[in-house]
């Protein structure tokens, strides 16, 4: 893991991401509360299920939110060799939160303003040091140019290298990385005569052609057949040791995750409810965890399960809705881990993240007061 | 500045909003000024047939010449002949409302069945179907118009009946294209799948879900145009002719008199075919976007 | 010993020429059939997987099956009859027994409907009841798929995944199906909205003793849920058993590396054991039409291995489904462990 001392690339703190629903007059609660870390070469997965938040909050750090008021809050620090900041310095002034009750109740907020000092705090850092992949390829790349200009207009914009031949070199070379078949006739190729795996693997060569320190990696694999997916997370992790890059990688596949990361922060109702080192989190055996994660895990199918044929177990209820949030634990409903002790506080406030053993938090009211 | 408020009422599962609420203030509008047109429309179509008019439109009345507005008993006064405007204005809505009526029905019950036979079965008869929308599609509506008045007489029901077959194409294309649209989504198949009749899928899911907007915009669109059509040939004198009243050749009528700054007889029936096309505009418009709730929730 | 409910026999399906998106491999004379003669039968009470990558024919099978296109040759008997060739009117009552539950969510619930009319319409295709009735059997439908009856008057947009997709459940048992088609029932569903998924339909086949065809390319979903399967390639079924032969005793190479590929996604320390070298079976990862013989050839580790023997590729001589004991049946010139 990281030193202490060493800087981390990425250091998100209490990030809250609101969107609002006019049909229904209230905040969709989207992103509310996460904390996480991504180190030097480092791979940080982040698990949850749809309505979860892992998305927006991914989006959020890109700023590349579309509808309003969306960031409100938190911060995003960002250190690199040549850069140090904060992507959402200064957002105080821009926005007011009216709370009441610990609930926030109503936000004013300058979107045109922030919008053009977010972007000014983003130059040089978006496409460039920071690079986004998202989950449907085909959705995501220009169906009307061929791949390799694509990938050639990205190095030129975003790289030293301005010479289209140059360029175009390095784009055949990328693509040579991405361990695609026959990369000089894939330059040629639209989107629309390559599969779903080919279309991803050339996404991947385009984010890393400028030789970004963090990629952010949004559902790379959800949609694509097995056999695929696992050839992509074979790819991923060769990429991970060759360019030492740091990775935030977002998936509702935990095995996917399990694979790939050194950290995991396991996210429910848009807010981080367990992170810490892969093989804790992810242990299905251990004690320490968050009621949702020990569920998480024990609902994917296991070889004994199957053997036996019996039925898997779920968590009650539905996703949450980030609409009707409840106004204690976001889990109180579902969570089958509640002792009389705690009820009352589970039902009534939500809690903090707390850290049980170092360098693992988990956000539950059974370990922490 | 944006301002986002959480409303403290309790949310439910589904949106219960009320309907002025639901909607973009300007749809409600355009939908009300619609109607409201519509409304005069029909009323004074009813008041013209029974003749329960102020005055006789065609009652000549030497002592009003040219009388202005709010004048005694002619409220909107009289033109060159001293006949009463608002009279005539009321009559005039006879030439158009029937026919255009009989011209919006051929185009749609036309165009609608065509468009589900090419869109839903496709294949030839979707082929044999494009070949003759083209054909009409090909043929420009005014010269067309011209020549069934030069043949026959200047009927106005003999021209809306030429306005209908040519509104013909542009329906039919684009249910069929809505169809087609339809096709991929599989609510079609999955409505074959589950046993449904043939006919329920076309009528309930297809027509009735997802053309009801299409539909509405080219009655509603498509009577506008008949009004236009109406005014602009009996304008040129080739529609009603004097002295029955149409608001086209009062427009006409009353040009000679505009210029020596006698504005109101021409501008009148002016002013009212403006507002109502565009009622009529606005009508589907709105309504449109209501039903296809295109500004967003 | 049950009754067959379906048995599928030799049945294929072609589409026109250009029916594949890799113009750039796919040689000028081929006319891949997205379906070739296959036949299987699935008992009352079964389960029967179907496996596959996407493009292999699992989904036209399915569609085939249940008549929304024609089969180009080949027969379905379904409960005893033979609906091949029957007119839509006559399909139309049968319709009743057999039904689909989509793999797009949101495709096959007309988004203009409230759940409650969705649900009426169903009840009403075949039988007229009155409206008290048809309101108290959309209750006791909801209530057999878990949804709140507070649902009702929702759209399918205000609907999550999970709810559309029981939504959908609901109507195919509003009209009384006795076998029903499931295509990727789990697809596009959290995880443990999956697992209540798997749940309930195992439930609802205990209950009401409903026959499935579960395709699916989610393999660990389709191995606890079927008793047997079948893998499909290219559109042939390549092998096809009982599931625990299936899994754990795979004689085709395909069916190998598709569950490997499963164990290797999830565990760290099977990657590195894998029998097979993964990059000669996945010279080329994604489709290449071939041009003869054994379809899975230029994919097939054991064709590389054996030295690629002329069998493979000749185009003559085509690997058939064999019977190699127990209902287990393989089409391949060299399975696994001979």
């Amino acid at each position: 893991m990281t030193a202490p001392l060493v800087r981390p690339l990425l250091k998100i703190d209490n990030l809250q991401t609101y969107f609002y629903s006019r049909s229904k007059q209230s905040f969709v609660r989207a992103v509310d509360g996460v904390s996480l870390e991504v180190g030097q070469r480092e791979t940080v997965g982040v698990v949850g299920e749809s309505g979860s938040g892992k998305s927006i909050s991914a989006l959020s750090v890109m700023g590349l939110l579309a509808a309003g008021p969306g960031v409100i809050g938190g911060s995003i620090q960002y250190n690199s060799a040549g850069v140090s900041k904060n992507l959402l310095e200064g957002l105080e002034n821009f926005v007011e939160i009216i709370e009441e009750n610990g609930r926030v109740m109503a936000v004013r907020k300058d979107e045109a303003g922030w919008q053009k000092h977010s972007e000014d705090l983003m130059r040089n850092l978006r496409g460039r040091e920071i690079t986004m992949i998202f989950q449907n390829p085909r959705a995501s790349l220009n169906p009307y140019i061929t791949v390799g200009e694509q990938i050639t207009e990205a190095v030129r914009m975003h790289t030293a290298i301005k010479s289209p031949k140059e360029a175009r070199e390095r784009a055949i070379y990328w693509l040579e990385q991405v361990k695609i078949d026959s990369p000089r006739l894939r330059f040629n190729s639209y989107t629309s005569a390559m599969s779903g795996g080919m279309c991803q693997r050339a996404m991947i060569a385009m984010a890393l052609s400028s030789e970004p320190s963090l990629l952010i990696a949004d559902e790379p694999t959800t949609g694509l057949d097995a056999t695929i997916q696992s050839k992509l997370v074979d790819l991923l992790e060769e990429l991970k040791i060759e360019t030492g890059i740091s990775t935030l990688l977002i998936s509702h596949d935990i095995s996917v995750i399990s694979r790939l990361s050194d950290r995991v922060a396991v996210m429910y109702g848009g807010a981080v409810v367990e992170y810490g080192p892969a093989r804790w989190v992810l242990d299905m055996g251990a004690t320490i965890k968050h009621p949702y994660t020990t569920a998480l895990l024990a609902s994917v199918p296991s070889e004994q399960k199957i053997r036996d044929k019996a039925n898997l177990q779920t968590i009650e209820g539905d996703v949450l809705d980030t609409i009707n949030v409840p106004a204690g634990c976001r889990f109180y409903a579902r969570c089958n881990q509640i002792t009389p002790e705690i009820k009352e506080k589970c039902a009534s406030y939500h809690p903090e993240l707390k850290e049980v053993a170092p360098g693992h938090q988990i956000r539950c009211w059974r370990f922490g007061n | 500045m944006k301002n986002y408020i959480q409303t403290t009422a309790e949310i439910s599962d589904f949106s219960q909003l009320p309907f002025w609420q639901k909607y973009a203030w300007v749809d409600l509008l355009y939908v009300g000024y619609g109607l409201l047109i519509v409304a005069l429309v029909l009323v004074s179509y009813v008041l013209g047939i029974f003749d329960w008019l102020p005055h006789d439109p065609q009652q000549i009345n030497m002592d009003m010449l040219l009388a202005p507005p709010f004048s005694e008993g002619y409220w909107l006064g009289a033109d060159f002949m001293g006949r009463d405007i608002q009279s005539r204005l009321i009559m005039g809505i006879q030439a158009y409302f029937l026919p255009g009526l009989l011209a919006i029905s051929i185009s749609l019950v036309v165009g609608v069945v065509l468009g589900i036979m090419s869109g839903y079965y496709g294949g030839r008869v979707e082929t044999v179907i494009t070949y003759f929308t083209n054909l009409v599609d090909s043929f420009p509506r005014l010269v067309l118009i011209l020549l069934v008045v030069a043949a026959f007489k200047p009927d106005i029901y003999y021209i809306m009946m030429v306005m209908g077959i040519t509104g013909i194409p542009a329906v039919a294309t684009s249910i069929a294209n809505k169809i087609r649209f339809l096709a991929q989504k599989n609510f079609i198949e999955a409505a074959i799948a589950l046993g449904l009749r043939t006919r329920v899928i076309i009528f309930k899911h297809i027509l009735w879900y997802n053309c009801r907007g299409l539909l509405i915009i080219k009655a509603t669109l498509g009577m506008g145009e008949a009004i236009l059509l109406e005014t602009s040939l009996s304008y040129l004198g080739f529609g009603v002719q004097e002295p029955i009243s149409s608001w086209g050749n009062m427009v006409q009528s009353g040009a000679n008199y505009f210029l020596q700054g006698n504005f109101w007889p021409s501008t009148a029936p002016a002013l009212a075919i403006l507002f109502t096309i565009l009622g009529f505009n606005l009508l589907g418009d709105g309504l449109n976007n209501i039903l296809e709730n295109r500004r967003g929730k | 010993m049950p009754k067959t409910i379906l048995e599928v026999k030799q049945l294929s399906k072609h589409f026109g020429r250009h029916h594949s998106i890799f113009h750039l491999h796919s040689r000028r004379s081929d006319i891949i059939p997205a379906v070739d003669n296959v036949s299987f039968y699935l008992r009352e009470n079964e389960t029967m997987g179907l496996v596959g990558e996407s493009g292999c024919g699992k989904t036209t099978v399915a569609r085939t099956i249940l008549r929304l296109t024609k089969p180009t040759a080949g027969k379905i008997i379904f409960d005893g009859r033979d609906i091949t060739h029957l007119s839509d009117q006559d399909l139309r009552p049968i319709r009743k027994d057999m039904q689909l539950i989509f793999q797009d969510l949101d495709a096959c619930l007309n988004p203009k409907m409230r759940v409650q009319d969705i649900l009426n319409e169903a009840i009403s295709v075949y039988e007229r009841l009155s409206e008290a009735e048809v309101s108290k059997k959309s209750r006791v439908l909801l209530d057999q798929v878990n949804l709140k009856s507070s649902k009702l008057s929702s759209f399918p947009s205000e609907l999550s995944g999970g709810e559309k997709r029981r939504v959908g459940i609901a109507r195919v048992l509003a009209v009384g199906a006795k076998m029903i088609i499931a295509d990727e029932p789990t697809s596009a569903l959290d995880v443990s909205i999956q697992a209540q998924m798997v749940n309930l339909l195992r439930d609802l086949q205990k209950e009401l003793g409903l026959s499935y065809l579960f395709i699916s390319h989610d393999l660990q979903v389709v191995q606890l849920m079927s008793h047997k399967v079948a893998v499909m390639y290219l559109g042939r079924i390549v092998e096809m058993g009982l599931t625990e032969k299936i899994v754990g005793a795979a004689r085709h190479p395909y069916t190998y590396i598709l569950w490997s590929s499963l164990v290797e996604k999830h565990s760290h320390e099977a990657t590195q054991t894998g029998k097979f070298d993964r990059r000669a079976a996945w010279g080329v990862f994604d489709f290449e039409r071939p041009t003869s013989g054994c379809r899975f050839a230029p994919r097939c580790p054991v064709f590389e291995r054996h030295g690629r023997p002329a069998e493979c590729t000749d185009p003559a001589n085509e690997p058939q489904l064999r019977d190699i004991g127990e209902g287990h049946q393989v089409a391949c010139h060299f399975p696994l462990g001979s």
